[in-house]
C-alpha cells in the first residue's frame, strides 16, 4: 500500500510531537506498551501525560523535553496510510530537521496560539526550507487552542500572519488548510471541535487525506543515475537507480556529463536479466564500452537534463560557507566556487543588507563547479536539481538549481 | 475502534530502498560484513543481498555465537550457509553463567563484535534493525558512524538527506548500515511468503507456542500462539496489539535500556 510522508513542521515546544502522539492515538496507531510507556515514564517525571513520548524515546529528549533527533511512525486513516516525520525545531538542531522533512510531500506546520508562544523564528524559517525542499502540500495547524479560550480572534492573527509569509515566498496561500486544534486534547484532530463551532472547515485528518497523492515519473523521458560497479557473469556491469521513464535492453543510452552514447547490451533488474526497467528500479547494465568511474553520471533521454559547470542557485546554510565550497550530487562530488548575489533572511523571507550570511541565513549565488556534472533545473526535476553542501568535510548546507547557465 | 498498528507496505517500494542502501554501502567501503543472527531479519537481508549482487551475498556474515542459542538456530545456520554459500564467521563470546540480560548483551555480545571487526579490520557492518522495533532504533540513519569504541554519538548525528550519505567513519571507528529500517515486522512475512525464503523453524508454532522475535535460549521467552504457517504468522499480525521485542528480557530491565545497549555498540 502507497505510504504518504508528512513531516511535522514548526517552532520548538509548539507541539509537533504532542500532534504525531495524539494522531497515533486517535487512530488506533500506537500499541498499548508504547503508550504505557509513554505513561510511566511522563509520572516518573513528575508530569501530566506527555503523549509527545511516543516518539522522543531518548532520556534526553524525555528528561529535556525536547526532540532531539527525526523520529517516524506509521497510521493508517480511512484505508489510506500515512507515515508522520517528526522534527526538531531548536535552531541548533536544523541538520537533523533536514533529514528527517526531506522525505517528506506534505508538510504539516504546527504554531502554538498559547500566550508568549505564537510566531517564533522557526515556524516561518521551516516554512522557507520546506518550499526548498520541493514539499507540495501544506496544512497549518494552530494549535493549543484550549489555553486561549478557544479565541477566533488569536486564530486568525496567526492565520493571516502565516499567509502573507506563504504568498511571500512563493507558496500561494489560498491553496493552503489552515486548522485550529488542540493536540493535546484531540480537537480538531479527527472530529471536529465542540468549542470551535467558528470553524467552518475539516478536522486536521480529513485535511490530510486530501493530500494523499501519488507521482507519475513512470510517462516521463528515461533518467537514471549511476551508483557505481558490480560483476556479473558478462563481465563488470554499471549499478544504477532509475528515476523515471524506462531503460530497455538493446537500446542506446546519452549518459552525462561525459555525454557518450552507448548500447545497453545487458539489462538485470534483481539479480536476473530483463528486457526493461521502469523508475525507481535498481539495475545493472553492460554497456557497449567501459567509460570508467561513472559513479554520479546520469543516463538521460531529454535535452532538460544538461552538462553544466555554471549553475543559478538557492542556498540555505546551515553553516556559514565562504567562497568555496564541496557540492554533492548524487553521490558525485565536486569542488565549487560560490558568487553570493543576494542574502535572503529565512525568518522573514526578504532580502539582508549584507553579503555575508550567517548561519541559517540562505542565499541566491552563482556557482562554478571545478567539473561538469549533469543537472537539471529543480523546478522540472527534483532529483537532478538539488545537491548537498560540505565545507571542510563537514555538512553546512543545501542548495537547488534555479537555473541552468552552462 | 479497530486498531490498526502495523501497516502492510509496498514490498517492491521496500525492496529498492534496501537495494540501493546496500549497493551503496558496497560502493563505498572497502571491507564490509553483515550481522547474522540466523533470525528472520537479517536472513531476509541475506536474500535482499542476493538480489542486489546477482545471486551471491558480497561480504562475509558474522555470527555472535553465545554457544547457548537453539539447536534449531544451529542448524538452520549450517543449512542456509551451504545452500547460499555464504562466508560465514563464527565469532564465540564467552558466556558467563552469572550475568544476564542487560550485562551478558552489552559485555558478551558487543565484547565479541568487537573482537572480529578489529582482527579482520571490517570498516562497515550491515546490521538489520527496523524502525519499527523500538523508540530508539526508530532514530537511526541509514548510514550510520560508530567511534572507535562503537559508541553510537546519537546526540549528534550526521545529516542524511537527497541520497547523500557520505558519514565518515574515521579515527579507527566504523559505519552501521542499516538497508531494513524502513520495513515493518509484517512487510518481512509478506516478503517471505511472495520470495519463499528459508526461515528458522523456531518461529512456527508448536504446542501453542513459538517465537516472535529470536535472541539466545536464555532470554528469549515465546509467546502464546497456534501459527505454525507463513499465512497463520501474517493474519497473527494483523490483529496483533503486542510489541514483536515483549518476549526480550534485555529490553525491559530498566528504563532507556535499548538506548544504553546501542550506545555502547549492541545490534
Amino acid at each position: 500500500m502507497h505510504i504518504q510522508q508528512i513531516t511535522m513542521l514548526g517552532h520548538k515546544d509548539h507541539g509537533k510531537s504532542t500532534l504525531i502522539g495524539s494522531l497515533l492515538m486517535s487512530t488506533g496507531s500506537a500499541t498499548d506498551e508504547r503508550i504505557a510507556d509513554a505513561k510511566s515514564t511522563s509520572k516518573k517525571l513528575g508530569r501530566q501525560f506527555e503523549p509527545a513520548f511516543i516518539l522522543d524515546a531518548f532520556s534526553e529528549e524525555r528528561e529535556g523535553g525536547l526532540t532531539i533527533d527525526t523520529a517516524r511512525a506509521q497510521i493508517k486513516y480511512r484505508g489510506k496510510a500515512f507515515e508522520l516525520i517528526d522534527v526538531p525545531g531548536h535552531d541548533e538542531l536544523i541538520k537533523n530537521m533536514l533529514s528527517g522533512a526531506s522525505y517528506a510531500t506534505t508538510a504539516v506546520l504546527v504554531v502554538s496560539a498559547a500566550k508568549d508562544e505564537g510566531i517564533k523564528p522557526q515556524t516561518k524559517r521551516h516554512l522557507f526550507l520546506a518550499k526548498m525542499l520541493g514539499i507540495r502540500h501544506f496544512v497549518v495547524a494552530v494549535n493549543k487552542m484550549d489555553t486561549v479560550g478557544y479565541s477566533q480572534n488569536d486564530y486568525e492573527m496567526i492565520k493571516n500572519d502565516i499567509a502573507a509569509y506563504l504568498d511571500g515566498i512563493g507558496v500561494h496561500s489560498q491553496s493552503v488548510n489552515f486548522v485550529p486544534i488542540s493536540a493535546y486534547k484531540s480537537e480538531n484532530i479527527i472530529s471536529k471541535s465542540g468549542n470551535m463551532h467558528w470553524y467552518r472547515g475539516k478536522p486536521l485528518m480529513e485535511l490530510l487525506l486530501t493530500c494523499h497523492t501519488k507521482n507519475f515519473t513512470g510517462k516521463m523521458p528515461l533518467r537514471a543515475i549511476i551508483q557505481g560497479t558490480l560483476e556479473t557473469e558478462s563481465g563488470m556491469a554499471y549499478t544504477a537507480k532509475v528515476l523515471s521513464g524506462t531503460i530497455e535492453a538493446g537500446s542506446s543510452i546519452r549518459i552525462l556529463p561525459l555525454n557518450k552514447k552507448a548500447t545497453v547490451k545487458r539489462l538485470y533488474v534483481k539479480g536476473r536479466e530483463a528486457r526493461s526497467a521502469k523508475a525507481e528500479e535498481n539495475i545493472a547494465i553492460n554497456v557497449s564500452q567501459d567509460m570508467g568511474n561513472m559513479r554520479g553520471a546520469v543516463i538521460s533521454s531529454t535535452n532538460m537534463t544538461k552538462s553544466a559547470n555554471a549553475i543559478s542557485t538557492m542556498l540555505f546554510f546551515v553553516k556559514p560557507v565562504g567562497g568555496s565550497a564541496e557540492l554533492r550530487f548524487n553521490g558525485n562530488s565536486t569542488k565549487a566556487k560560490i558568487s553570493l548575489d543576494k542574502v535572503i533572511d529565512t525568518v522573514t523571507g526578504k532580502p539582508k543588507n549584507t553579503q555575508k550570511p550567517k548561519a541559517l541565513d540562505a542565499a541566491e549565488c552563482i556557482i562554478r563547479l571545478e567539473k561538469k556534472v549533469a543537472v537539471e533545473e529543480f523546478s522540472s526535476f527534483r532529483d537532478l536539481g538539488r545537491f548537498v553542501v560540505y565545507s571542510s568535510g563537514k555538512f553546512a548546507g543545501i542548495g537547488v538549481v534555479e537555473k541552468v547557465l552552462g | 475502534m479497530e486498531l490498526i498498528y502495523m501497516i502492510e507496505q509496498n514490498l517492491d517500494e521496500l525492496e529498492e530502498k534496501s537495494i540501493y542502501i546496500m549497493r551503496e554501502a558496497k560502493e563505498r567501503f572497502g571491507n564490509m560484513a553483515a550481522l547474522w543472527s540466523m533470525g528472520k531479519d537479517s536472513t531476509v537481508m541475506l536474500a535482499l543481498a542476493r538480489k542486489a549482487f546477482m545471486g551471491k551475498v558480497p561480504f562475509p556474515v558474522i555470527h555472535i555465537d553465545n554457544g547457548i542459542d537453539f539447536p534449531e538456530t544451529y542448524e538452520f545456520r549450517e543449512k542456509l550457509a551451504k545452500k547460499w554459500k555464504l562466508d560465514l564467521i563464527v565469532q564465540n563470546s564467552d558466556i558467563k553463567p552469572e550475568i544476564s540480560g542487560y550485562a551478558c548483551c552489552g559485555a558478551n555480545k558487543t565484547v565479541a563484535l568487537k573482537k572480529i571487526m578489529r582482527e579482520r579490520g571490517f570498516d562497515a557492518l550491515i546490521v538489520s534493525i527496523r524502525r519499527d522495533e523500538h523508540g530508539i532504533r526508530g532514530k537511526e540513519r541509514y548510514i550510520s558512524p560508530r567511534t572507535k569504541d562503537f559508541k553510537w554519538k546519537y546526540k549528534n548525528q550526521p545529516a542524511e538527506l537527497w541520497n547523500d550519505y557520505s558519514s565518515k567513519q574515521g579515527n579507527g571507528g566504523h559505519i552501521r548500515v542499516h538497508p531494513l529500517l524502513d520495513w515493518n515486522e509484517i512487510d518481512i512475512w509478506n516478503y517471505i511468503k511472495r520470495e519463499k525464503i528459508p526461515i528458522n523453524s523456531l518461529y512456527f508454532a508448536r504446542d501453542g507456542t513459538r517465537y516472535r522475535s529470536l535472541g539466545c535460549t536464555h532470554c528469549t521467552v515465546p509467546i502464546k500462539s497456534n501459527a505454525d504457517s507463513i499465512d497463520k504468522i501474517i493474519s497473527e499480525l494483523r490483529s496483533t496489539k503486542v510489541e514483536e521485542r515483549s518476549g526480550r528480557q534485555q529490553d525491559k530491565e530498566t528504563a532507556y535500556i535499548m538506548e544504553k545497549l546501542r550506545a555502547l555498540g549492541y545490534m
